[in-house]
């Protein structure tokens, strides 16, 4: 049952998506999801697996067709691929952190701003990487030697070098030990701080809730909950939303 | 004793100038197909193109048939980015690749061939130069020119392509778009049009190998198929997506065909490179410098 909570924004949102249905051909995924996201917000997004999160990112960013609307940044992003939406200031960090393997941190960084004009694209990269000082040491190195948690980080440094408005992060965290995981999280509140707002689909349920303002719920489909994640009783809720019914073990809270 | 050793010095020094030739002809495939996924098979016919435009420069004008190489290599990139626009809207957009898209390149290549039996007829052509004959002397051993020359312009040819690779942006937007590209249209980045400007690439390769095919020997439209079996052969056994790879096979190859023919007879040479192929390939199925 959707609960909705009180949007602390005044002023226009940065994404508001309404009525997104999404799915892969014959398959319907997503069913009339609607969110927004302020500027500057970070903005988690929870769900058992199955309930459609990668692919309301995907569908967002342009990966996949959808129906609904998107709206960024007061534009209307009505058949936008992936291409438009970057370049709109809307990027999407996919999970799995795919970089390229074969070509070096810096080449990475240099790919990620395709079509930049060069000297405004040196400028950015090393913006970039100065959020993640650790793998701006081995910016010459080819990515294959990077650890899991650097690959992590690099592919979350391709996504700054567009100077994003909107970063969304698909389960950065996935593979990660803690300690990889907590250098992550702490690179992403630092962006907030910078005012990038962020979406960030996350598995960690403790560690979504202490990083982001809000909390989407998205359950077989639809979103199922929104909350401030200052709220009360907000695990409860939580399990409520994902079981559709109370659970004999109660979530940490 | 003497006579052997001799002559096996003189197979395998053949064998290594004719891998360097070999690494010219299986460049362009090592690109459209080790990189982008695509099968090629028509790479010989225009390889065979390149052969005779050499030949026409050179009796015609009587230009060296490299620099008539040289003077149409943008003709030839132009033309595989025309013949990568027709493959994409055809097949690779609608997810079509394998099958129909082989039997595209392959009705591509007849059509060639075809093509070029109508106008060239099926007489041997050749080409006149300084090194068609003669050998170059170095003390102990005398390398034939007619060898020499292709294997020089093979490993420009490889030496080049590597640095633009690895050293210029659009090289480095190549070897992502062969390794992930969803990720690169994530990156505001168009993998079409990365993909269009490698095709083109393969297909001037293919420019300066028909200059190098019609230096080693007089050629006629239908020996482009002995080709298809060798070059993709040697594409697999050094690892797609593996220049130094391919370099290696190319060699092997040569040298292995070359000792062949001089100790057991020509028409054995296919059979034993094949053989290469298939007990590599069992042992290491990735190729030698697969990835």
């Amino acid at each position: 049952m959707p609960t909705s909570a009180p949007n602390s924004s005044r002023q226009e949102p940065l994404l508001e998506v309404a009525g997104l249905s999404a799915g892969y051909g014959k398959i319907v995924v997503l069913r009339d999801v609607a969110l927004t996201i302020g500027a500057g917000e970070a903005v988690a997004l929870l769900g058992p697996n199955g309930a459609g999160k990668t692919t309301l990112l995907r569908a967002i960013s342009g990966l996949l067709p959808r129906t609904g609307r998107v709206q960024f940044a007061g534009r209307t992003m009505a058949g936008a691929g992936p291409g438009d939406t970057v370049k709109a200031g809307l990027v999407h960090v996919v999970e799995g952190h795919r970089v390229f393997t074969q070509l070096s941190v810096f080449d990475n960084l240099l790919l990620a701003g395709f079509g930049l004009p060069r000297s405004k694209l040196t400028r950015q990269v090393e913006e970039a990487l100065s959020f993640f000082p650790e793998i701006a040491a081995k910016r010459n190195d080819r990515a294959v030697t990077l650890s899991g948690g650097q690959q992590q980080m690099l592919a979350v440094a391709q996504g700054l070098v567009r100077r994003p408005k909107l970063l969304m992060l698909d389960e950065p965290s996935a593979g990660l030990s803690p300690v990889l995981v907590d250098r992550v999280l702490a690179a992403m509140a630092r962006l907030r701080e910078a005012g990038t707002a962020i979406l960030l689909v996350e598995q960690l349920i403790e560690k979504a809730l202490a990083s982001a303002d809000r909390v989407y719920a998205l359950a077989r489909g639809s979103i199922v909950l929104e909350a401030r994640t200052d709220e009360a009783d907000l695990p409860n809720r939580l399990e409520h939303a994902y079981f559709g019914q109370d659970v004999s073990a109660p979530l940490a809270s | 004793m003497d006579v052997t050793l001799g002559l096996l010095t003189n197979a395998v020094i053949s064998g290594l100038l004719l891998g360097g030739f070999y690494a010219a002809v299986s460049i362009g495939v090592a690109i459209s197909f080790g990189m982008l996924d695509i099968v090629n098979i028509a790479h010989p016919a225009f390889i065979l193109l390149g052969s005779y435009v050499a030949f026409i420069g050179n009796t015609v004008f009587g230009i060296d048939p490299i620099l008539a190489a040289v003077i149409t290599l943008p003709a030839f990139y132009l033309l595989g980015m025309a013949a990568y626009q027709v493959y994409y809207v055809a097949f690779e957009r609608r997810d079509d690749q394998s099958l129909r898209g082989l039997s595209f390149f392959f009705g591509i290549l007849f059509i060639a061939e075809v093509t070029l039996t109508l106008i060239f007829g099926v007489d041997y052509r050749s080409v006149q130069a300084w090194y068609v004959v003669g050998n170059l002397n170095l003390y102990v051993v005398e390398l034939p020119w007619r060898l020499l020359v292709p294997f020089l312009l093979g490993m420009v040819m490889v030496a080049g392509l590597q640095v633009f690779l690895s050293r210029t942006f659009i090289g480095r937007a190549i070897q992502a778009v062969a390794q992930d590209q969803q990720a690169l249209r994530l990156m505001a980045a168009n993998p079409a049009r990365i993909k269009r400007i490698a095709f083109g690439l393969s297909f001037a390769t293919a420019a300066l190998a028909g200059a190098a095919l019609i230096i080693i020997q007089p050629v006629e439209p239908s020996i482009g198929r002995e080709y298809i079996g060798r070059i993709f052969a040697i594409c697999v056994l050094g690892g797609l997506g593996s220049f130094p790879g391919m370099v290696i096979a190319a060699v092997t190859l040569g040298i292995v065909e070359s000792l062949t023919s001089t100790f057991f007879g020509p028409s054995w040479a296919p059979a034993v490179a094949f053989g290469v192929l298939l007990v590599t390939l069992a042992v290491r199925p990735s190729g030698i410098l697969g990835r």
